[in-house]
């Protein structure tokens, strides 16, 4: 495992971090540091509140309380100039790869540079191929994102993310619908880019299997609180229950309310 | 809770729910205008490969069908007018009837109800499928404004295309009349078309194509919005597009009848 | 601002310095090409990099690509570590000829490898 570079500051910083979805609570109090180069990954089942997450660490969604800063600066307070540039250091790919429709595979890849810079044509296309070389889809480039298999996509998605050389990479369920194999091939490609770019990396899952593998540290989510957050070692020797539930895919047995059971079951029932 | 309450509960919660959309239809329209003005500047030009793409899909593929439709219009327009005219004998002001109504109204209205089912549900179906599989966040996380990158290059091409296209559709439809007309009153069709012109004035011609540009924006708007709040898979992706198309059709009537009733006056 | 080039022992000599990102990368190109064009065998030297990114080793690839096309000679010497990790994650490591310097260069004989 790489040192983690301890005197810089840390790229992530959750603070008390608040969501609602209307009434309902999702993250409740969420604290958590990512520091430079490390593998983070943020663990849960669904409904856990780790999608949520996600989504306030890409800015696409405003918490109710709380903040989080990245590379130092608070993202809630960045004008949007500085956000766009922000936005610039960080990849993201996502759980279906959200490819774009109507692009190729090397025109999807190379969007975000035709998009961000002003690079010449020909050194555009050879940074695509060569992230299309990195993520093993080299010979694909002129395929549409319908034509590609499972793992092909995120491969794909992959390449797009981190063709700005970002320096923080979020994943989303990297492993999510592909067969062991194919999923072992991808976590290996996610250790290798951050011993190589140095990069900086978030990936959320609900594979256990991948999360020890590729993890430095890991963090828990349950019910939008965390339950711990630390390396391989520390959670898989944590004892709390509701860790090793996860730990062991066993569901939670939830007491039942006799009272609360009957009305769930009952309410809006005509006549009674 | 009785049942007046629940409606008037329904009610509210509609009227809330359609102000919102009104409002978010504002917000697109104001950031489309944003960064068609102070996108170069900010080094985040709409681009015009996009707008002359939407150009192409919105207004040069629409044109057979505006005018098939428009030329009919103006063919259905003779035959009513005439019989009608017969019974106070007088078939001749057929010519002034059909200029002004093609011109101020009926023209525009074709266009914008062939452009609103065309293009208002395949940029609804567009959109929204681009949402439902997280293109649109990836373009956000990206830094690239999906209004700059979707929506404004739409609505460019609307405000350029719908006066196009109400022109074509006019000149059809008064081709199709002068035609009818021509061989049922005996009338040449350069002397139809000079009578046209004896009677309209600029204005008439004005008065439709200031309603192509309020159309198209209410279109392009009216799509955008619709695809933009897809939610619920396919079949939340089929309604969205049923929605846009309805939606529009009925908006133009609507601002049709205030914008005749207005210019009328 | 451009690189410094110096010619010896019939190499045009590249030297690029300090980060070689987005925003170099497109003078670190031409600084190659032009060389290049003017029938030159290139080394390209990174002794004084502190970083490259993709642009850069895109920029290191068109230039290997057109001097393979001019029949021209083309290599790089001393490429750092930081460097190396990032053009063996392509497996670019595998295609461009490297030398430790140009000494090394000097002293293989055949002047295509």
């Amino acid at each position: 495992m790489p040192a983690i570079n301890q005197q810089s500051e840390p790229v992530i910083e959750i603070r008390e971090l608040v969501t609602y979805y209307g009434e309902r609570k999702i993250l409740d109090g969420i604290n958590l540091t990512v520091e430079s180069g490390e593998i983070m990954v943020v663990m849960g089942g669904s409904g856990s509140g780790k999608s949520t997450l996600l989504r306030h660490l890409l800015s696409l969604n405003r918490p109710a309380a709380g903040n989080i800063r990245l590379f130092g600066q608070e993202v809630n307070k960045l004008s949007s100039r500085a956000l766009h540039q922000m936005r610039q250091r960080i990849g993201v790919s996502f759980q279906g790869g959200a490819l774009f429709n109507s692009l190729n595979v090397e025109e999807n890849v190379a969007f975000p540079l035709r998009e961000h810079t002003r690079l010449d044509d020909n050194t555009i296309r050879i940074m695509a191929r060569m992230k299309l070389e990195v993520v093993n889809l080299a010979g694909f480039e002129k395929l549409m994102p319908s034509q590609l298999s499972g793992g092909m996509i995120k491969r794909a998605a992959l390449a797009r993310a981190i063709v700005m050389d970002p320096k923080l990479l979020f994943f989303d369920e990297p492993s999510a619908g592909l067969d062991p194999v194919v999923s072992a091939d991808l976590d290996e490609l996610i250790l290798r880019l951050r011993d190589a770019m140095g990069v900086t990396i978030v990936v959320v899952t609900h594979e256990l299997e991948s999360a020890f593998r590729i993890a430095d540290r890991i963090t828990v989510l349950d019910k939008g609180k965390i339950l711990i957050t630390g390396t391989t070692q520390e959670v898989k020797e944590s004892d709390n229950p509701r860790v090793q539930n996860l730990l062991n895919r066993r569901t939670e047995d939830i007491p039942v309310n006799a009272d609360e059971y009957l009305q769930r079951l009952t309410d809006d029932l005509a006549g009674l | 809770m009785t049942r007046p309450a629940h409606f008037i509960a329904h009610t509210g919660r509609i009227s809330l729910a359609a102000i919102e959309e009104m409002g978010y239809q504002f917000t697109l329209f104001a950031e489309s205008l944003y960064w068609l003005i102070a996108g170069p500047f900010v080094s985040q030009p709409v681009r015009l490969s996009a707008v002359a793409d939407e150009m192409m899909k919105i207004g040069v593929l629409a044109v057979p069908v505006v005018v098939l439709l428009s030329f009919s219009n103006g063919v259905m327009m003779a035959i009513q007018g005439i019989a009608t005219l017969q019974e106070f004998d007088a078939e001749s002001q057929v010519v002034p009837g059909i200029a002004y109504s093609v011109t101020r109204e009926f023209g525009v209205l074709i266009a914008a109800i062939v452009v609103a089912g065309r293009s208002g549900s395949a940029i609804a179906a567009r959109i929204g499928s681009m949402q439902m599989s997280q293109e649109i966040d990836a373009l956000r996380v990206m830094g690239i404004e999906p209004v700059r990158h979707l929506v404004a290059p739409i609505l460019l091409a609307m405000l350029l295309m719908m006066p196009v296209l109400t022109l074509l559709a006019d000149s059809a439809a008064l081709i199709g009349g002068g035609l009818y007309t021509g061989i049922v009153l005996k009338l040449s069709l350069s002397t139809f078309i000079d009578r046209c012109f004896d009677t309209l004035a600029v204005y008439d011609l004005m008065q439709g194509l200031v309603k192509s540009l309020v159309f198209g924006v209410l279109i392009a708007l009216i799509a955008c919005s619709n695809g933009f709040s897809v939610t619920g898979g396919s079949e939340g992706l089929g309604r969205a597009t049923t929605r846009s198309v309805v939606l529009s059709i009925a908006a133009i009537v609507v601002a049709d009848m205030i914008f005749t009733y207005f210019l009328n006056r | 601002m451009g690189y410094k080039i110096e010619e010896a022992a019939g190499f045009a000599i590249v030297h690029l310095e300090g980060d070689v990102d987005l925003s170099r990368s497109p003078t670190a190109r031409q600084a190659i090409l032009d060389c290049l064009q003017e029938r030159q065998h290139v080394l390209v030297d990174l002794t004084a990099v502190t970083y490259i990114d993709s642009s850069g080793v895109a920029s290191l690839v068109e230039g290997f690509q057109v001097s393979r096309r001019m029949s021209l000679d083309f290599a790089l010497i001393g490429v750092s570590d930081a460097a190396m990790s990032v053009l063996q994650l392509a497996r670019l490591d595998q295609v461009f000829p490297i030398f430790a310097s140009l000494d090394a260069r000097l002293a293989q004989a055949d002047p295509k490898t």
